[in-house]
């Protein structure tokens, strides 16, 4: 049985409030991957409530619990969530599949006052590490009981066997002597010109180019019809479309690929327009000028992740943030609240690159096209809107391109500041979860490395046909112009 | 514009007024269209709290009707309107001494009340009062158009100052806030904005603890392996694209090109997968090789750049007097390029220094962290330890500003130069 090698100890009773108690286990028995299985027991729950599962790490799973039947729940299948739950009312002897909402929100159900059990397989705990998991139970209106137990998710003791590498040294091996075999010919077709001295020079970058980006890039595109697992690496069985079956029927698909969109053009437009308006500014003479460029340069240079969790400490309940606004606000409790905040701050860390790129292109120029301007009478506005503009315009129309690719893929930012929270529960992404975040927990946490080579191919797909369109359009409109 | 002062409103409106508009008007309805601007961060802040967003309604109107009352020409409006500014300031003051004073309230109420105190100070002047209300003289008019072309610049480096200083107040709250964390004892994010208690006890903790050392020290590996294998790959191949053209050296080109496309996730999953069936995971050779041939293109491109610029004769020269052709590049061609080489190297470090994704994904071993991921792991949902991660951040990220700061102008131009022919 190589799918169950986790096993997870250590639970800590803590005593309870009033008449309802709560019971957390741990289960060492079938707990798969990367996971731990948590069971509660509920005595004599009456009114409805819920219940929540937090892991030190991330929050984990939220189970609504309401008197009454399943109706128009549907049933959702084992492994389609990140955490798999089921409930019990009969001491835990038969479990059934928690129901779920068409926003996914897990419902458990009961139907008289009775001990309810609730089993949770909380999944993506890093490996290895003791985590801090805490259940905390209400009903409609408080708290009716928490426990804090530590639990590990631990690899160490039955590893799998490794994975074969023969096939990829194979595949590796193959290729480099394709590779030199090529240049080889290429060197005897030169031979008669001085040209053949530069594929000697070049061989090495080029072996090391398709080797370590072009054969990975085939290798994803080859495993997004396959079931690849991260339990069972070299173990890959072809299932044809239903990878991508998978991506664009899944329930989040256009959601993310909404939130994509939106963060991408909004930072997009936002770099370009406050980088040209600040590069502009510092055009002009303006006393201090050196000094303010290096400050204004500070997001580029500090590292970004540092950038990123220091705005996340700003944004903490007790940060910086809210005395500075004299407010009490958790900026990452609400939806739309999130996606703002990580939005302001890749604006924040992408400026100055846009800034300093455009003021580049600012001083090359020519002065004498603004003094003629001013000698005849131009306002600036006009200069600006018929001089400046135009002439930036070949050098804004790529760097808005690649602007637009950078943030597309930004990671750092999301996966920092949220997590792709809030609202991260059971499979589905979450409510800042853009695509290349989304793709890293269904990768990493879930561990479907088929399905996200699916994604990822997807994902490029959109980007080139976007790129395409936009350089077939800017050229458009430059002939046009 | 014209129409309006053809309008019946003043009608012994002449020609010197049409010609004259005094400076005032200009610098109101800088004012107000400033007053409009800061309304909406206020009016955010005003939902956040739940309360107070009727001083900035105030402010809003006030704002809207100045620019209503500057494009009329009507005295009374703009009077009505600087007041209004004026008095939502001071509610504004009024209400967050009340509840709780933030600096934002201190800052929108410090800029309407000036704002507003300004437009009804600016309304009384003499050259605004004789303009709105009677004959102008066609001297008194050229007069005041060169009082506009004395203030002019003046008021214009004063608007582009106060637009640069908020900027640069945005990008330091945050190096503040992380130096008065680090500065400040225990361990939670709020700092204290107080001198009183500062302490270096986090820096103590982060320079004896072992975190710091074992991270550092994989970053060091991670980091200079990346620009030794990339700088070897990348110097020859520069070079080459320079200065051949061998067959296939079009399509290679692209080639470069396109891989500075790709999208990191289309590789990360088969990287994952390519490391780990050849046990790279967790290694420090693992991440070298990625790092340096995400890099590649970019530092192929930057050290072509370069070479274009070194004169053939010189190879030819050398040629004649007999070098090989490696021994050209070696001896000649590398000493020459040595500034290009050190922004490249340079270039490649930080990224690799700063890398993140790959890092996070390959290495999971907490003896194996690079610092990124390993300063990541310091601020977990439940234990965030705000106070070591400030302390340890400033370490981290002190030299890479300075090299940074130092180096700006070269690897801009690297960069830049780079970006826009990709």
């Amino acid at each position: 049985m190589k799918h169950i090698f986790w096993i997870i100890l250590a639970v800590f009773l803590l005593p309870l409030v009033s008449a309802q108690s709560l019971d957390v286990q741990s289960d060492s028995s079938a707990a798969g991957f990367k996971r731990v299985r948590v069971s509660v027991e509920i005595d004599s729950f009456s009114g409805n409530g819920s219940l929540e599962f937090h892991v030190s790490e991330a929050f984990h799973s939220s189970v609504i619990i309401i008197q009454g039947q399943a109706g128009e729940m549907s049933q959702p299948l084992v492994g389609e969530w990140y955490d798999d739950c089921w409930t019990s009312t009969d001491l835990g002897l038969n479990w059934t599949e928690i129901h779920r909402s068409e926003n996914g929100q897990a419902h458990a159900f009961y139907s008289t006052p009775q001990t309810l059990s609730i089993r949770c397989d909380l999944t993506g705990i890093s490996q290895s590490k003791e985590d801090n998991l805490s259940v905390r139970l209400f009903d409609e209106s408080r708290e009716l009981g928490r426990i804090n137990t530590s639990i590990i998710a631990s690899t160490a003791d039955i590893l799998p066997p490794p994975p074969d590498s023969s096939p990829v040294i194979f595949a590796i091996g193959s290729i480099a002597l394709t590779i030199i075999a090529l240049f080889g010919y290429l060197r005897w077709k030169d031979r008669k010109s001085m040209n053949r001295h530069g594929l000697a020079f070049v061989l090495p970058a080029f072996l090391a180019l398709v080797l370590l980006s072009f054969y990975p890039v085939a290798y994803g595109m080859a495993l997004s019809f396959t079931d690849a697992h991260e339990e069972s690496i070299g173990d890959e069985e072809f299932n044809g479309l239903e990878n991508y079956l998978d991506v664009f029927t899944s329930g989040g698909f256009l959601r993310v690929l909404f939130f994509t969109l939106v963060w991408t053009f909004t930072n997009v437009v936002f770099h370009v327009g406050i980088g040209g308006a600040l590069a502009m500014l510092l055009q002009q003479k303006v006393r201090g000028k050196l000094a303010y460029r290096t400050l204004l340069l500070l997001p580029w240079a500090i590292p970004s992740y540092i950038s990123v969790l220091v705005w996340k400490g700003m944004f903490h309940p007790e940060g910086l943030v809210n005395v500075l606004l004299g407010t009490e606000t958790d900026f990452f409790s609400g939806v739309t609240q999130a996606q703002t905040m990580v939005i302001l701050v890749n604006i924040w860390l992408g400026v100055p690159f846009m800034m300093m790129s455009i003021s580049g292109a600012l001083q090359s120029i020519p002065e004498d096209l603004h003094e003629a301007a001013k000698v005849e009478g131009v306002s600036d506005w006009a200069r600006l809107r018929h001089i400046t503009i135009p002439l930036l315009k070949p050098t804004v129309v790529p760097l808005a391109l690649m602007g637009f690719i950078w943030t597309f893929n930004m990671f750092n930012v999301i996966f920092l500041l949220t997590n792709g929270g809030p609202q991260l529960w059971f499979g589905e992404p979450g409510g800042t979860d853009i695509l290349i975040t989304y793709v890293y927990d269904v990768a990493f946490v879930k561990g479907e490395l088929g399905l996200a080579a699916a994604w990822s191919v997807v994902i490029f797909i959109m980007l080139m046909a976007f790129s395409w369109a936009y350089t077939k359009g800017s050229k458009a409109t430059e002939a046009v112009v | 514009m014209s129409e309006d002062l053809a309008g019946s409103e003043l009608p012994e409106m002449d020609l010197a007024r049409r010609w004259y508009i005094p400076y005032e008007m200009e610098l109101m309805r800088r004012g107000a269209i400033l007053v409009i601007l800061i309304c909406i961060p206020m009016f955010w802040v005003a939902s956040l709290r739940g309360d107070g967003w009727q001083s900035i309604a105030m402010g809003l109107a006030g704002g809207l009707l100045a620019v209503w009352a500057l494009q009329q020409k009507n005295r009374d409006l703009m009077l009505a309107s600087s007041a209004l500014i004026l008095l939502s300031g001071l509610m504004q003051a009024f209400f967050a001494l009340e509840v709780k004073v933030a600096a934002i309230d201190v800052w929108y109420s410090t800029i309407t009340v000036a704002l507003g105190g300004g437009g009804l100070w600016v309304l009384s002047s003499p050259h605004m009062s004789r303009w709105l209300s009677s004959k102008l003289e066609l001297e008194e008019a050229e007069l005041g158009l060169a009082r506009n072309h004395k203030l002019s610049p003046r008021w214009k480096a004063a608007t582009t100052h106060a637009i640069l200083l908020h900027f640069v107040i945005i990008v330091l709250v945050p190096v503040i806030w992380i130096i008065d964390v680090a500065f400040s004892p225990g361990q939670s994010a709020s700092g204290d904005l107080g001198l009183s208690d500062w302490t270096i006890t986090h820096f103590d903790a982060v320079l004896s603890g072992s975190d710091f050392w074992t991270w550092g020290l994989n970053s060091v590996i991670v980091s200079v392996g990346t620009t030794m294998v990339g700088l070897m790959l990348a110097i020859p191949a520069g070079y080459a694209f320079s200065r051949y053209k061998f067959s296939g050296h079009g399509i290679m080109m692209f080639s470069l090109l396109l891989v500075q496309m790709f999208p990191g996730i289309i590789i990360l999953v088969p990287y994952f997968m390519v490391m780990k069936t050849l046990g790279l995971l967790n290694t420090s050779l693992g991440l070298i090789l990625a790092y340096s041939v995400t890099a590649l293109p970019f530092c192929v491109w930057m050290l072509k750049g370069w070479f274009d610029t070194i004169p053939r004769e010189l190879e030819e020269a050398a040629a004649l007097d007999g070098c090989t052709t490696f021994s050209t590049f070696w001896r000649i061609i590398i000493p020459l390029s040595l500034p290009a080489i050190a922004v490249t190297a340079l270039f490649s470090f930080l990224a690799a220094w700063n890398e993140f994704l790959l890092a996070l994904v390959f290495n999971t071993d907490s003896s194996m962290y690079t610092l990124p991921v390993g300063l990541a792991s310091y601020i977990s949902e439940a234990s965030a330890r705000w106070g070591d991660f400030a302390a340890m951040s400033l370490i981290v990220s002190l030299p890479v500003v300075l090299l940074f700061i130092i180096f700006q102008k070269s690897l801009i131009q690297g960069l830049s130069s780079g970006s826009v022919k990709g």
